[in-house]
């Protein structure tokens, strides 16, 4: 680990001002961005604590529940307006990391974790993530956990965040301290620019998300497929959001972890399904749909069966298909 | 009687705590602090390393390189920093030392090395045109051909496991001191002994000169049984700077130069007459060895000790590799022993006879190779206690026979062996004069409850109560004893701690017998009895505590005996149940049952935490745990506990030990065998047999991961 200088803000803006110095790091919960700093992936200048800043609530007023983003994961999974009106929320944070992590991690952090890519962790090893440019050794390397929708010749990673995954299906909204937009539009492939993660600023903090309640993210379920039982990151995940009426897909969300380089929605199988009963037969065609686009390596092909499998399950258990 | 209780462990306060001092807990005045610059390439050469902004880092002492580093020699392991050659990713090409750990770990971040690489070779699929046969690794009983001609079934099949690595949750950690010529450390070791010769040789000073201390290990499953270079670099820089130095791995660290368990590829050949006798069993392996060292580890003894069969052939080849070298890891015979257990599980189904039948009908009490017999088995007890215990009489044996909502249950079953060691061993027991006694041997606890059952064996030799015993370990100060490997500390240890306690006993009696003033005066000293603290007259009308006879002596009464015994093979039979959901491919394993034969059992408690321990082990084994290698760079991709998977609390299901519980008659350990070793073995093979009894799908590739078991399942 290098050295790096420290400073505890009492408001957003000393927070953001701070941050604005060149290679200025905001830490919350600590639980990825330590661990990067004392593996040598990762170093930065100046470690801006905002643990102390008033962004730890979470209320539901006028048909929209509001995150702060230093609420902790425990405590979101935990909220009863949550688990009401969000449980895809609650079973993702739940399936996140283990009791102690969850406990010290902060919401806004989670989305912006880093991928678990062994490349990108080890000071080691070339990365185009890490230092742009210097190639990336999962492409013809060890990819069994890397993605298979939105990778590109410069990047593979996967996004890790299972938060992340179920805020896209409830379509969420974040806040940051200069402007609001669509969670939808926070992360972004890698294409040439794998560094590139989020559409943030340097030094823009995010300060919370808002969900709107509705009837669809009520009826929101997670569906997280993994090596070992907890305290591991998706091999594959879906968050499906559905709304029925009588025997037909009203509205559907479907947003899927572990198999894409960014929290994953799929308007095409989406498509597939809305305006349509549910039934063995479109579910295998949502599925499809999912994957068409799908880029395959030596060790990941599996996951393209894999996430259809997930898909079919978790859309069964939450409609109850024919 | 306190040997063979659930006593807890005496040690248990004081870890929980954090009152219990671990090797990195140690600091020093003026103590440096040293950190490793791991190498990026497998195989060529260093070209040059600039140190200079490294050395520009406030309160960095000194930084080596190969060009500047002590130089040593070690006699069991390649000495990095000794020249410019590379022969595994991880290699240490640099060594940080300053005044504060954290200038030392940044200065290392910023050490430059450039290479000349050439290409590696990572693992055995690359290399097949040069596997070897190195010398005595081929074993042959009978004629195995005319073996495999007379069988009826044959059953032929290759099997695989990946490299694992040993991840103790405590890492290594060395803290040197000197004094003169003369030197202390405290080192994360399994054998304090074995640390004092090794660092005695590599400095050339009298193994009297150093004294090595390790009173409490987290965790070592071999790793910790040699002393590595790293802490013969430590010791090395310590008196070159003339000051106590302190290094502890990463865990990154670790995945390089700690050693590992090799990859591991066998193929068994199994022959048998209808009703399941062996007739020949042939078992050929190749291991991964690396460019330094030909040894190897992973050995085929269960095929050649376990069953009745008059043809045997083991070969154990080897092909080097550009990785580090391997070394033991908790049961190396593991490996081996998951081809051997899942080749029998095939041949049950050839055969139509039950698994458990099967072994039954393969039971011998003689050692097949040397035909010798052994001095206790209980093995067909422990198939019968198990069995009865999981409800194996209510299998139905049809693979995919039994459906539970959407998860197919499977239920498998595997025998379990592993030898263990025996190695010469002292001890020293004292009553002080206000009678508490002190038993010290510089063996070691490496978190399996050597504390607290020589505590009982000391307890129960005297007849006083667990309190007034106090047990101190692994320190080379103490009686020379054996190193905490191959499930060897309780076989070698116990008995001089027994003999040492009972002399002292003895010798206290004397006391009593000899002197007017006690109450037991003129007694015949082989009739006394001795407990809870006192010593009786045989009618118990007449009684004089330890503490009055001592207080009277008015001076400590002492004995160091010495001790040896054989080695030994415990044995037992595990069996499972897991649950398949197809839609996935995944596992579940949902109960587990154990029975074991490990000789006379010392403590029902710490046994039980073994065989836990070791199933626990096994779950993660056959459901998650390899090392991944880049096959281009022969480096490791997952060094961290985040991505090398082992099994945690919600893999875990209800598990049950059993043991038989007989004591060995030849063993001096009171009749106790090792046993640490013998509860995994079994495990990958059991769970990969009840996948195969659940779906009807065989995995012979460890571990048994989502995707493998898709593919096996959509190829149906």
């Amino acid at each position: 680990m290098r050295n790096f200088t420290y400073a505890a803000p009492r408001n957003v803006a000393e927070a953001v001002r701070l941050a604005g110095q060149p290679g200025a790091r905001f830490i919350a919960g600590g639980t990825d961005l330590l661990n990067l700093m004392r593996d040598g992936a990762q170093s930065h200048g100046a470690i801006i604590d905002i643990n102390g800043l008033a962004l730890g609530d979470i209320v539901q007023r006028n048909g929209v529940i509001r995150i702060g983003a230093l609420a902790r994961m425990s405590d979101v999974a935990a909220h009863p307006a949550v688990r009401r009106s969000l449980p895809v929320v609650s079973e993702a944070l739940l399936n996140s990391a283990s009791p102690q992590v969850r406990n010290m991690a902060a919401v806004g952090g989670n989305v912006l974790q880093r991928t678990r890519c062994g490349y990108f962790r080890d000071s080691g090893t070339t990365c185009n993530k890490k230092t742009p440019g210097t190639g990336c050794p999962a492409l013809e390397g060890e990819n069994r956990g890397h993605a298979i929708l939105g990778g590109s010749d410069h990047c593979l990673a996967v996004h890790p965040s299972d938060l992340a995954v179920a805020l896209l299906a409830v379509d969420a909204v974040v806040l940051t301290d200069r402007r609001r937009f669509p969670f939808a539009d926070l992360h972004v492939v890698p294409g040439t620019t794998p560094d590139q993660e989020t559409v943030l600023g340097h030094g823009e903090l995010i300060t919370g998300f808002e969900i709107p309640v509705t009837p669809l993210a009520a009826r929101s379920r997670y569906l997280k497929l993994r090596d070992r039982a907890t305290f591991e990151f998706a091999v594959v995940s879906v968050a499906a959001a559905l709304a029925m009426r009588g025997n037909t897909v009203r509205d559907v969300r479907l947003t899927f972890g572990g198999v894409a380089t960014k929290p994953w929605r799929s308007p095409e199988a989406e498509d597939a399904l809305r305006g349509k009963p549910l039934t063995t037969t479109t579910i295998t065609e949502a599925g499809r749909a999912l994957v068409r686009g799908a880029v395959t390596r030596d060790h990941n092909a599996f996951k393209v069966d894999l996430v259809q499998r997930a898909l079919d399950g978790l859309l069964r258990d939450l409609g109850g298909a024919r | 009687m306190t040997v063979g209780q659930p006593v807890e462990r005496v040690d248990g306060r004081a870890k929980v705590t954090g009152a219990a001092r671990y090797a990195a807990d140690r600091t020093l005045p003026g103590m440096l602090y040293c950190h490793l610059v791991m190498g990026t390439i497998a195989r060529g050469r260093v070209t040059a390393v600039d140190t200079t902004a490294a050395r520009a880092v406030p309160g960095v002492v000194e930084v080596f390189t190969h060009e500047n580093a002590p130089r040593l020699t070690s006699e069991q392991h390649f000495m990095p920093l000794q020249g410019n050659q590379i022969h595994y990713n991880g290699q240490i090409v640099a060594i940080t030392v300053a005044t504060t750990l954290e200038q030392a770990q940044e200065a290392a971040e910023l050490v430059r090395v450039t290479y000349a690489p050439e290409t590696p070779k990572a693992v055995i699929a690359d290399a097949l045109a040069e596997v070897y046969l190195p010398a005595n690794q081929e074993v042959i009983v009978g004629d195995p051909a005319a073996g495999l001609a007379a069988a009826e079934v044959t059953v032929k099949q290759n099997y695989s496991s990946p490299p694992h690595h040993h991840n103790p949750i405590e890492p290594h950690a060395t803290v040197a001191q000197w004094d003169g010529d003369r030197l202390t450390v405290h080192e994360t070791t399994q054998g304090v002994v074995n640390a004092q010769r090794t660092f005695a040789t590599a400095f050339a000073i009298p193994q009297t000169n150093v004294r090595v201390l390790a009173p409490y290990l987290g965790g070592g499953f071999g790793c910790k049984s040699p002393v590595w270079p790293h802490s013969l670099l430590n010791a090395a820089i310590a008196r070159q700077l003339g000051r106590p130095a302190k290094m502890v791995l990463a865990r990154s660290q670790m995945y390089s130069i700690v050693s590992h368990r090799a990859e591991f590829w066998q193929q068994l050949t199994l022959g048998a007459k209808r009703d399941g006798t062996l007739t020949a069993l042939v078992h050929v392996s190749t291991q991964q060895l690396s460019r330094t060292s030909e040894n190897m580890y992973s050995h085929s003894i269960s095929s050649r000790m376990l069953y009745a069969c008059p043809n045997i052939h083991t070969r154990q080849q080897g092909v080097r590799l550009d990785v580090p070298t391997s070394r033991f890891m908790r049961s190396p015979q593991m490996a081996s022993h998951f081809g051997l257990e899942t080749a029998l599980d095939e041949l049950s189904y050839e055969l139509g006879v039950d698994p458990v039948e099967l072994r039954r009908r393969n039971y011998t009490d003689v050692n097949p190779t040397t035909g010798e017999r052994f001095s206790s088995r209980f093995l067909l007890e422990c198939y019968n206690l198990g069995a009865d215990a999981f409800g194996w009489s209510r299998r139905n044996p049809k693979p995919g026979s039994t459906k539970d909502g959407h998860e197919f249950v499977g239920w498998g079953m595997a025998t379990e062996a592993h030898d263990h060691s025996a190695s010469p061993s002292s001890a020293m027991v004292r009553m002080a004069a206000d009678g508490t006694v002190l038993s010290q041997t510089a063996t070691q606890d490496i978190g399996t409850g050597t504390y607290t059952v020589f505590t009982q064996v000391v307890a129960e030799a005297l007849g006083v109560p667990l309190n007034q015993v106090k047990v101190e370990l692994a320190d080379t100060n103490f009686p020379a004893a054996a190193l905490s490997a191959g499930s060897g500390t309780i076989a070698s240890v116990t008995g001089a701690v027994n003999a040492a306690a009972s002399a002292v006993r003895t010798a206290v009696v004397q006391l009593a017998v000899s002197n007017p003033a006690s109450p037991l005066h003129g007694l015949p000293a082989e009739q006394i009895i001795t407990q809870h603290g006192y010593l009786f007259s045989p009618d118990r009308s007449r009684r004089e505590s330890y503490r009055a006879v001592m207080a009277r002596h008015g001076s400590p009464v002492q004995n160091t005996s010495t001790m040896t015994n054989a080695r030994g093979y415990s044995t037992g039979a595990v069996f499972v149940e897991v649950r398949v959901d197809p839609r996935y491919g995944r596992v579940r394993v949902t109960r587990g049952v154990g029975a074991y034969d490990a000789g006379r059992v010392m403590n029902r408690k710490t046994a039980r935490s073994q065989m836990i321990g070791g199933f626990t082990w096994g779950i993660g084994n056959a459901l998650m745990e390899h090392t991944v290698l880049d096959r281009r760079t022969a480096r490791v991709v997952n060094p961290n506990l985040s991505t090398y998977l082992l099994a945690v609390n919600a893999d875990v299901p209800d598990i049950q030990a059993i043991f038989v519980d007989k004591p060995d008659p030849v063993s001096t350990a009171l009749g106790a065998r090792g046993f640490g070793e013998t509860p995994i073995t079994g495990v990958p093979a059991a769970i990969g047999n009840a996948i195969f009894h659940a779906t009807g799908r065989r995995i012979r590739d460890l571990p048994f991961t989502q995707d493998k078991l898709l593919r096996e399942l959509l190829t149906q």
